[in-house]
């Protein structure tokens, strides 16, 4: 299926410009009015994720079922991190990403020898088990009852400007869009790298890269480390942005599948797209699936999966965005 | 202390609940065995099944011995609707499409049933399943033993149908060589439909059984798929009577997890074995071609 204008094409370079320059005028747009600014941030949240997400599935072909795990772990570290060894919250975050990182290899190079479907589903294992841990580990992470208080990121002050993260939500959705814009950018660089183009080779054809000389378990381990950083980062963020943590919300299963939808919906071939997507699947969930079905509204968004994959797979932006070539 | 008799207790349940494990099995163990395709949404067609013997007895009254030829014929009518809707357009992409399909329809189906009949833990209740049996200190009850049973025929049935029938032998050379049956006049397209509503089915008539014994609600049926995922592949793709054994295992192994450690580290046995048997043996324990 064609979406509709689909004779216009755009280079990637140009429909992310548009894009980051438009969230960057958004809140003028919308007179900074806190709600639409909230719904945004849990926009851009998915976003990072889905495009976190996209650099494992869409540039090295391994579809993730489990990727709940990396953003609740992220949240936790970094909330444990900061409250319990004292670290800066901007310190624990990236620490978080780095736990994300050490997980995602004790996870991936065992997993790595798995093919296709038997990798996604060992993921999702993998996601569950860190949710039990979660759970269990009480004195770690407070059980079921969750983490209360998690600080927010120290205000920062840039010339005559301060960013309070504690009471600005404009600070915060900036924040998100500059995190959106750091993921973006290093999956680009990732892209056009060497290990960009062994994952374009592992996943065109898992055999012949192997038989061309394309390490491919370092290979997917590379990509699967990057994606699990940003994802770990993410979490870490959402936990001194939301202050509380508990293994319900911060390992929702939803973390896992929004980032699907969003990917597939903006087109996995696209490092922007799946950013694009999270922006619109959200305001639809907000504005539409919401008021018409209070509980269940992710229905929606499973039929949106079924039928993009089958009428759409290139997704929103895969048809249009030509891909640089290199 | 934990006592000896305990211990047996634990061991029999272990044992009798991994004969429903293959029951809530078989439908995708079946599918992935013949069409290699991993169905996530098969936990919700069990729990659909589920839903439909808990209204028809809760609306007319009507058993779920009786019901179950109906859950049977939901969950069989469900996998041919989805067949024919969806997975048939996406049969020749790659395999993760179909595995990302089917995820959609299960995530689709669990919020309609959130939906349609709220998040209500549902369970089946009749007087003469839940009635205890007693050996000394052991007890099972009546449900759990005509559950175990019920499993054991449905897994020989299959294999039964699968090697005695026309249909059947249709069916397995179709999975070994889709080409060669297409040449020999078998209409593989039909195949491929009738297998996939063949899993709904298996998956329909498992529902009543988890309505009886434990319960029915929308949530159930993603942890249901992992399960049998977990099943499926510790049993070895294509070996469907081994999903018997496989069930054992994985009962037993909860049983006693629970028995010695704490309830809540009961799934934790479940994955770690999924994990150890993936990377040391990914073959499963008895795995081999249909």
């Amino acid at each position: 299926m064609r979406w509709p204008g689909s004779g216009l094409r755009v280079t990637e370079g140009t429909a992310a410009a548009l894009f980051f320059g438009a969230l960057a005028l958004l809140p003028l747009a919308l007179s900074f009015n806190p709600y639409y600014l909230s719904i945004l941030v849990a926009a851009l949240v998915l976003g990072s994720v889905a495009v976190s997400w996209n650099v494992l599935a869409g540039l090295c072909g391994q579809v993730s079922f489990g990727h709940a795990g990396f953003f609740g772990l992220g949240a936790y570290a970094s909330a444990i991190l900061a409250m319990r060894a004292g670290w800066s919250p901007w310190l624990a975050m990236a620490g978080a990403g780095v736990a994300g990182v050490a997980v995602s290899l004790l996870i991936g190079l065992p997993s790595f020898k798995l093919r296709g479907p038997y990798f996604a589903l060992a993921i999702l294992g993998f996601a569950e088990v860190l949710k039990l841990l979660a759970l269990n580990l009480d004195s770690l992470t407070g059980g079921s009852q969750g983490i209360f208080g998690v600080p927010p990121p120290t205000a920062l002050r840039l010339g005559g400007l301060t960013a309070d993260f504690e009471a600005s939500r404009t600070a915060n959705y900036y924040l998100a869009g500059l995190l959106l814009l750091l993921v973006w950018g290093a999956a680009v660089l990732l892209r056009r790298s060497r290990a960009g183009v062994a994952m374009a080779t592992v996943h065109a054809d898992e055999e012949a890269a192997a038989g061309i000389g394309v390490p491919v378990l370092r290979t997917k381990a590379t990509a699967l480390a990057v994606s699990a950083f940003f994802t770990a980062l993410l979490g870490a963020f959402y936990a001194h942005y939301v202050h509380y943590l508990d293994p319900d919300s911060a390992f929702d299963g939803a973390w896992s599948i929004m980032p699907i939808v969003a990917a597939l919906f903006g087109g996995m071939s696209t490092l922007v797209g799946p950013a694009v997507g999270a922006l619109v699947i959200t305001g639809l969930d907000e504005f539409l699936f919401k008021r018409l079905f209070e509980s269940g509204h992710q229905l929606f968004f499973g039929l949106l999966l079924a039928a993009v994959i089958v009428w759409a797979p290139s997704g929103l932006l895969g048809g249009r965005v030509r891909r640089p070539t290199t | 202390m934990i006592s000896g008799s305990s211990i047996v207790q634990s061991l029999l349940s272990g044992l009798l609940e991994g004969g429903n494990y293959a029951l809530y099995s078989l439908g995708l163990a079946f599918v992935f065995g013949i069409l290699r395709i991993i169905n996530l949404a098969h936990g919700e067609v069990v729990v659909l099944g589920g839903y439909v013997a808990y209204w028809t007895l809760v609306r007319y009254g009507v058993g779920p011995v009786l019901s179950m030829p109906l859950a049977a014929a939901a969950g069989g009518a469900l996998g041919w609707l989805t067949y024919r809707l969806f997975l048939r357009r996406v049969r020749e992409a790659p395999e993760l499409n179909t595995l990302i399909l089917t995820f959609g329809v299960g995530i689709f189906l669990t919020n309609l049933f959130l939906q349609l009949w709220t998040g209500d833990l549902r369970s089946i209740e009749v007087d003469w399943l839940q009635r205890p049996l007693t050996l000394g200190p052991i007890r099972a009850s009546v449900g759990e033993l005509a559950a175990f049973g019920f499993s054991v025929a449905a897994v020989l049935g299959l294999q039964a149908f699968l090697h005695r029938t026309r249909a059947g032998k249709a069916i397995r050379v179709t999975a070994i060589d889709r080409d060669s049956a297409a040449l020999a006049g078998i209409d593989v397209e039909r195949v491929d439909r009738g297998a996939f509503a063949i899993g709904g089915l298996l998956a329909g008539i498992a529902g009543p059984v988890l309505g009886i014994l434990a319960n029915v609600s929308p949530g159930v049926g993603g942890p249901l798929t992992v399960k049998a995922f977990i099943l499926t592949v510790l049993a070895g793709v294509g070996s469907i009577s081994g999903l018997i054994a496989a069930g054992m295992i994985l009962g037993v192994g909860e049983a006693l997890t629970v028995t010695f450690f704490s309830s809540s580290y009961r799934e934790l046995f479940g994955f770690t074995l999924f994990l150890g048997i993936l990377l040391a043996r990914p073959s499963g324990l008895f795995g081999r071609r249909i």
